[in-house]
């Protein structure tokens, strides 16, 4: 018998709010947070639209009142802020600390890519000739936040870091699920960080044509499912979860907020960049995250999808949802929280898990807006433009990256 | 057969190296023990301070396995290093892809290799790199193939599409540990009912003017190398050139850093271990001795695999 294993902390900076709450009411209102790019000087380049998360600041005073200021050298940059902010509120959250624990039986399992130094950092060095320092270095690899959260926790069990583009932090927490199911760990924090808006990546991007050209009008620019999308808005944030194997909550008398029932993942083997239209690939996640929770498609009230609104990638998992769920895709709601707060890659599956959490805490489903023209490839049971209250006993979602990952989680819940 | 050995061993069906030493294993193993060094001038890093030598794998041909030749032009190195390797281990056989469990331990994105390079020049102000020049005459210099080359991940999506893929998947960082990682990730698959085959391995360069560079920064001493490495494993019993597990704890062999043979192949980077651990399945295939391959990596937990000769079937 596998044992259950719960939710106790959450943890997120997004565009959408600097916290779950705030991420979690601003995404039921219905808001859009996509605006004009002010992190760098966007004019004349052909996307000047993101959806740019608040900076949290220095987490000096946090690591201080931890006695731990030697670990700033490892936060460079906003990744590293986000990154430990969204730690910090899981962790507040959970109560896991100050208790006496068991460092080896703690994992940390991070979604993550490699980060980048800034345009202004570049520009420094190629007039100086100078070289980065070593331990900026170290920050830039994809393991970092890894090594930053064991560091910050003490944790000596299970680390390990997935990068897979926007599957990155689903399967992180798929792999967490997967280690204290295993009994490796009791505890696990688990989730992603990214941050994609700078100069190389807009033009990376644009390049490519992923990205959507609405810059007059930002904030109807994320349209998933609508027949007139035109490609993805980049944003950035961090998503964390504390999860335990209910055994451990319950001896520690943790609230439980939910739990994490189910993870299955597939590679789709068709394109880099692009789905296969008959959602084969989405499908078999789907349909793999349901048997490892045990739950039949009709036990699906809300999907969160990927939802990135490409051309492709819509019409695709509309299809693998669709072949997934059999005639119970006619009852789950569906919608895309990227139609507010633009697509966090790395960080997507952790921050879409959250809201499921809190879609299932809540018994209400957050909408998913600019949905003016559904496409009729896109036929699903939209949640529309504002939030609706459901009885929600479990709620999927998706996370599709390029290179064809894919990953599903499903969150339940929690009732004992 | 297709049981889960109560005491975690799983089969190593196949298996694919590429090295500075050679493409195929016995190859490389042979030139291992006869100490045989695979470096040579490299005129790519000539003017660089640190060592002009490199551990530079030839070719690869990549005819063998590539659905589409165009393809080749989105594969930046390591991709190309990682097909080969997984395309050798997984070999003719019979295996369902559909659920075939694919692992692969990845480095850093391979930073460009000057790519960027006329875009960033075209972006250059009196202050340094200019955005309005960047977004102007810089962007359109700006290769728009490159995101796809450099995310850590490709090389899992280039072998996942050219060998037809579809089950569990990873790409794991871990440093010069990385290929063990997705090693232990493809055993937690076959042991926990999520495959019954599992392709898992690493593949990695660092013999580019970027990656030379930081290394020094962060203090190797080693020359640069390049490799890709991979172990086709199972749970079906019978199948195996070798066997091989987790090593239990505790581990008594100290921790150290891969003992990958950096002066004769080149520091592989995220390979390193991964070149090991296969060597070490080829000995223990070949000599019949079980091995123990430790891998470490700053911030990373030692890893311990048991390579033992193949299992005797019951007559």
């Amino acid at each position: 018998m596998k044992p259950r294993i719960v939710i106790t902390g959450m943890g997120a900076v997004t565009p959408s709010g600097a916290n779950v709450q705030e991420t979690w009411t601003a995404l039921c209102s219905g808001r859009s947070a996509v605006r004009r790019i002010t992190r760098f000087d966007a004019t004349g380049f052909p996307v000047s639209i993101g959806a740019e998360a608040q900076d949290p600041g220095s987490a000096e005073a946090w690591l201080a009142s931890r006695g731990q200021t030697h670990l700033l050298t490892q936060v460079h940059d906003l990744k590293g802020r986000l990154a430990l902010a969204a730690l910090r509120e899981a962790l507040d959250q959970s109560g896991l600390e100050p208790v006496p624990r068991r460092p080896e039986r703690i994992a940390v399992c991070m979604g993550s890519e490699a980060a980048r130094p800034d345009l202004a950092v570049i520009a420094t060095r190629m007039r100086a000739g100078a070289l980065p320092a070593p331990e900026e270095l170290a920050a830039l690899a994809p393991d970092a936040p890894t090594r930053l959260f064991a560091a910050v926790l003490g944790a000596q069990g299970p680390r390990s870091t997935t990068s897979t583009a926007c599957t990155s932090s689903s399967q992180a927490i798929g792999e967490a699920l997967l280690a204290l199911r295993r009994g490796d760990a009791d505890v696990a924090v688990a989730g992603g960080v990214d941050v994609l808006i700078d100069p190389i990546m807009v033009t990376g991007f644009s390049r490519l044509g992923a990205l959507s050209t609405r810059n007059a009008t930002p904030d109807a620019a994320s349209r998933p499912f609508d027949r007139n999308r035109d490609g993805f808005v980049l944003g950035e944030g961090a998503g964390v979860l504390v999860l335990e194997t209910e055994a451990h909550a319950r001896a520690r008398g943790a609230d439980i907020l939910a739990e994490l029932s189910g993870f299955g993942c597939s590679c789709n083997a068709w394109r880099i960049t692009d789905s296969p239209p008959d959602g084969r690939g989405a499908r078999q996640a789907m349909e793999a995250a349901l048997t490892d929770a045990r739950l039949a498609p009709s036990a699906v009230g809300y999907i969160n999808a990927h939802g990135t609104y490409t051309s492709m990638n819509d019409s695709s998992e509309t299809a693998g949802i669709h072949r997934a769920l059999g005639s119970a895709a006619d009852q789950a709601w569906v919608s895309s929280t990227k139609s507010m707060m633009g697509h966090l890659v790395a960080a997507c599956g952790a921050v879409e898990a959250i809201v499921c959490t809190q879609a299932v805490r809540s018994q209400a489903v957050p909408p998913g807006i600019n949905l003016d023209e559904p496409d009729p490839a896109c036929a699903l049971r939209h949640v529309g433009s504002a939030a609706r209250e459901v009885s929600l006993n479990h709620a999927l979602t998706n996370a599709f990256g390029f290179g064809g990952s894919n990953g599903s989680l499903v969150l339940s819940r929690w009732t004992g | 057969m297709d049981r889960v050995n109560p005491d975690g061993w799983v089969d190593v069906a196949g298996w694919g190296l590429l090295c500075a030493l050679g493409a195929d294993v016995s190859t490389v193993a042979a030139k291992l023990r006869a100490g045989e060094v695979g470096l040579s001038v490299d005129a790519l890093l000539e003017r660089m301070p640190g060592p002009s030598v490199a551990g530079r794998v030839d070719g690869p041909d990549l005819r063998p396995w590539l659905l589409r030749r165009k393809d080749k032009k989105l594969m930046a190195r390591p991709s190309q290093l990682a097909l080969v390797a997984f395309g050798e281990a997984l070999g003719t056989h019979a295996v369902d892809r559909s659920t075939l469990a694919l692992h692969v331990g990845v480095g850093r994105e391979p930073p460009d290799q000057g790519q960027a390079q006329a875009a960033l020049m075209a972006a250059a102000g009196p202050q340094g790199l200019d955005e309005t020049l960047l977004a102007g005459p810089g962007r359109d210099l700006y290769p728009p193939l490159l995101p796809l080359q450099t995310l850590p991940n490709m090389a899992l999506a280039h072998v996942s599409i050219h060998l037809g893929i579809h089950g569990e998947n990873g790409a794991w960082a871990g440093g010069a540990a990385a290929g063990l990682v997705a090693v232990s990730e493809a055993l937690h698959d076959l042991r926990e009912g999520r495959a019954s085959w599992a392709l898992a391995g690493a593949a990695d360069s660092t013999v580019d003017r970027g990656s030379q560079r930081d290394r020094l920064r962060q203090g190797a001493a080693s020359a640069p190398g390049e490799a890709g490495a991979a172990l086709l494993l199972t749970r079906v019993r019978g199948q195996g050139r070798a066997r091989l597990r987790l090593a239990p704890p505790p581990i008594t062999h100290p921790s150290s850093v891969a003992h990958a043979p950096a002066d004769q192949i080149g520091d592989c980077g995220a390979a390193a271990g991964m070149v090991e651990l296969v060597v070490a399945a080829h000995c223990a295939a070949t000599t019949g001795e079980t091995q123990l391959v430790v891998v470490s990596d700053p911030g990373q937990a030692p890893l311990a695999v048991e390579v033992a000769p193949p299992e005797p079937l019951p007559v």
